[in-house]
């Protein structure tokens, strides 16, 4: 706790240090040629050859900013630009509330115009379906269409374990144990036979992921179907669930979970050969590592502005959707 | 097989791979003038790789090593409004516009300069989910025309197309005309638009020939229509044998010695004394051109100037610059009886009439984020 | 097809690589398919499928009628139970699946004789609604015995 405490400090001072949006030429710690997934190391110093390849200018392909800059060029006629302009600003940990609208931070496959319209889709898919607030930890049920189900209708009941992906590929994973048997089904969030997500407890855990659930004792994932809505007070904080999940004996684990930094699970013990292969594997630094950390995000403007934009949007739904509602009451 | 022939007297071509060209022509008539020797090829383009090192005696130096760094902000300003007066300021045309023709079978049009922006993903209308690229037809115009007896001079010109085409060079992307060379900036004089960064050529019939100067869309495609885009693979470099044509290797222990990511054999048996031309080895790795065919455009954005095509195999990185046409295969290119309405040469403002253009098309097919969920009715 | 890939790495727990290959091509994480001697789990109530549960030992996979030998949902196989061969339909994987599929934490079949026959008469588990779309095999008489769907 002590050290997160301190990383957030020194994350705040470094906030100043963000790339800010009109350099162009590439800084001396970027991110390597690869793509960036779960597994993979950053290599934040670049090799003579790629920064010579950067500069030079016979590539058949353009950084990011100068493609911006041409399309904002006085000579160019014919395509529009975005604006970027917006009054308003979104509340602080709005990046929480949607997390798939925030912009990837690969800065090498980054470009505006995607990003914009790519946006607008998805705003256009939450005017007709409300894709509620949601957390890992809450407790949701899905509706999906099923062309061979009687009602051409499926509804499943769970907790929401993962979610993940930026854009149009956002998805989320709910677990559920029915009739003794644990079922995980992974939804996308714009999946147009996705018909309906409602959120029936809102809360968050401690982890970022629940994929040990596989890994607990049934009952901590077993979640009736004709579970009620549970209504939280409103401007509340979302709940915190602090539960702590037993796990099944150590033998029949799917993963090693000693070398995870579990916080919602109850302490267990694992033998010692397991122990010191986790101090062997063991990665300390990865905590303390800031550039790590830096570059897991995009630039603290674009963030606000992206986010300022999407909560505008939001609130023009939201207020639309009210205004249907109050509509038909007054019908009936 | 073909013997190896001797080279008696006869004035030899340069190797006759244009930088731009597509190769799909050079796979269909392997009659290369200095190619004489067997090449197994294993189902690979050939390997003659026109490296962006490459001079061409026709290419003009682009780029002017002279930086003029003494301006005041004041004179600065003064010049980049002088550069804007001149290209901005519509200019007459000076003999009327060209002759626009009907579409025939046989009859190849432009293509354009578009930028790879990136893939992001699309359902179809039953509910099956694709990825799209979209590319970006920006600050296109057309630069020059070569008409069909003209090419026919050229050195890259091949002897199967005969008089049939000619060349239109396109162009993407204004500049600052201060930093590229006289020669360059000259080339652009006849469309008087800005100096671009990226020029290419497409073979094209005479009918189909544009001005010069005239802008190009994003509307000079249609939606449901099939594309050929060509672009530079990404560049991987100096790869070795497992990455580049992805050999196995050998087993980590067990007793193998120092040969985990090699080779291993060369040899061609007892039927070649040596190695075989063409043996895959290391090397340079990407960075080579890379043609997709018949790729259907789902959707246009003609605010931006977007188009988007099926799957995630346009080559390159984001940001990449592809050659964007018609496509060549025979059952999805376009032909009379099944495609009506095909902007010839291109589509120009004038063609909307009254009706205001509609800022995003469809294909019947792609499901519309406005459009409610896909849900069969149940019978009741 | 994109999306499994896609979402490939985010799918693992983000673990770390803990063990070492002895081999020089790249290794992928747990796939968790089903092939040659997967051990399976019976869900329905027949008589074999429970004497092997008492007993303890699973149900083995002996091949995959499919091209690729390896089993999807709602796939043939020929398993041994107690000691002889039967056929049975895949209707639960352990095997990440396709978006609105859902995944079971046991890879479960359903004992059909060569008829196709369901040898017993009763599904005790929640089946996978995915497999009513099934265009491969004729699963219909091993459906009809499921009394709920997932």
């Amino acid at each position: 706790m002590a050290t997160s405490l301190g990383l957030n400090a020194l994350r705040l001072s470094l906030s100043v240090l963000r790339p800010s949006s009109c350099a162009v030429v590439p800084c001396q710690l970027t991110v390597a040629h690869k793509s960036h997934n779960a597994t993979h190391v950053i290599n934040y110093r670049r090799t003579r050859a790629e920064m010579a390849k950067a500069i030079r200018r016979k590539q058949n392909f353009l950084h990011f900013e100068l493609v911006d800059k041409h399309r904002h060029s006085p000579l160019q006629t014919g395509t529009e630009n975005i604006s970027q302009e917006t009054e308003v600003t979104a509340p602080r940990n709005y990046r929480y509330v949607m997390p798939e609208f925030m912009p990837r931070p690969d800065w090498e496959r980054r470009d505006r115009v995607l990003e914009k319209l790519e946006r607008r889709d998805m705003m256009r898919r939450r005017a007709i379906m409300n894709i509620p607030e949601f957390y890992v930890g809450s407790i949701m049920a899905v509706t999906v269409a099923d062309a061979y189900a009687p009602s051409k209708k499926n509804r499943f009941v769970g907790i929401c374990i993962d979610r993940g992906e930026y854009g149009l590929k956002a998805y989320f994973v709910l677990r559920n144990v029915v009739d003794g048997l644990g079922v995980e089904v992974m939804y996308e969030m714009y999946n147009p036979k996705v018909l309906s997500i409602e959120v029936l407890k809102l809360e968050k855990r401690l982890d970022d992921q629940l994929y040990y659930l596989r890994d607990a004792l049934p009952e901590y994932s077993t979640f009736s179907f004709d579970m009620e809505p549970v209504q939280l007070p409103k401007g509340a904080d979302v709940p915190l669930n602090t539960t702590k999940v037993k796990l099944k004996p150590t033998k029949e684990w799917e993963c090693r979970w000693e070398a995870h930094d579990l916080q919602g699970v109850q302490p267990f013990e694992v033998n010692e050969k397991r122990m010191r292969r986790k101090e062997k594997s063991a990665e300390p630094w990865k905590k303390h590592d800031l550039m790590l950390d830096y570059r897991s995000r995009v630039p603290e403007e674009e963030e606000e502005q992206v986010m300022a934009e999407v909560f505008r949007e939001k609130q023009v739904i939201d207020s639309q959707r009210k205004s249907m509602r109050t509509v038909l009451k007054k019908r009936k | 097989m073909m013997a190896a022939k001797p080279l008696l007297g006869k004035v030899l071509r340069p190797c006759s791979i244009a930088l731009f060209e597509t190769h799909i022509s050079s796979k269909l008539f392997p009659i290369s003038s200095v190619c004489v020797q067997q090449i197994r090829e294993k189902s690979r383009s050939p390997k003659y790789v026109v490296r962006p090192t490459t001079r061409r005696p026709w290419h003009v130096r682009k780029w002017t090593t002279k930086q003029d760094a003494s301006l005041t902000s004041e004179n600065e300003t003064f010049v980049q409004d002088v550069i804007k007066d001149q290209y901005l300021s519509p200019s007459p045309l000076k003999e009327g516009p060209w002759e626009r023709n009907d579409f025939q079978n046989g009859t190849r049009r432009t293509g354009a300069l578009a930028l790879k922006l990136g893939v992001i993903k699309q359902w179809t209308n039953s509910g099956k989910s694709f990825y799209v690229t979209l590319l970006q037809i920006l600050d296109n115009h057309v630069i020059n025309y070569v008409p069909p007896a003209q090419y026919s001079a050229y050195p890259s010109h091949k002897p199967h197309h005969a008089e049939r085409f000619g060349l239109q060079i396109v162009g993407a992307l204004s500049c600052d005309p201060r930093q590229f060379s006289k020669a360059y900036n000259n080339l652009f004089v006849k469309a008087g638009v800005p100096p671009k960064r990226w020029l290419t050529r497409f073979l094209i019939t005479p009918d189909a020939a544009v001005e010069p100067g005239t802008a190009l869309s994003v509307n000079h495609f249609r939606v449901g229509d099939f594309v050929d885009v060509q672009s530079r693979s990404k560049d991987w470099g100096f790869q070795g044998v497992i990455k580049r044509w992805g050999m196995k290797g050998m087993p980590a222990s067990h007793g193998v010695t120092k040969s985990h990511r090699k080779m291993g054999g060369t040899g061609g048996g007892g039927d070649k004394d040596g190695i075989w031309r063409g043996k895959r080895m290391p090397g340079v790795m990407g960075n080579r051109l890379s043609t997709q065919f018949g790729l259907k455009i789902w959707r246009i954005n003609t605010k931006y100037n977007i188009l988007y095509v099926t799957g995630p195999a346009v080559a390159g990185v984001p940001h990449t610059f592809c050659r964007v046409k018609d496509t060549v295969l025979p059952k999805k290119c376009l032909r009379e009886d099944r495609s009506e309405n095909v902007p010839m040469p291109t589509w120009f403002p004038e063609d909307l009439g009254d009706d205001p253009q509609p800022e995003e098309i469809f294909d019947k097919d792609l499901f519309q984020f406005t459009e409610p969920s896909l849900v069969e009715e149940t019978e009741s | 097809m994109a999306t499994l890939l896609s979402n490939a790495s985010q799918f693992a727990p983000a673990a770390v690589r803990l063990g070492t290959t002895c081999c020089a091509f790249s290794t992928t994480s747990k796939l968790l398919e089903v092939r040659l001697l997967s051990r399976m789990r019976i869900v329905d109530n027949s008589a074999i499928g429970r004497a092997a549960a008492e007993i303890g030992k699973p149900p083995r996979v002996i091949h995959v009628y499919n091209k690729k030998q390896v089993g999807h949902l709602g796939d043939k196989v020929l398993v041994t139970v107690k000691g002889e061969m039967r056929r049975a339909y895949i209707v639960g994987l352990k095997q990440k699946q396709r978006p609105n599929v859902p995944r079971t934490d046991t890879n479960n079949i359903v004992l059909v004789d060569d008829n196709g026959n369901p040898l017993g008469n009763r599904v005790l588990v929640p089946i996978p609604s995915a497999l009513r779309a099934n265009k491969k095999g004729d699963l219909t008489k091993v459906l009809s015995l499921a009394t709920k769907f997932v």
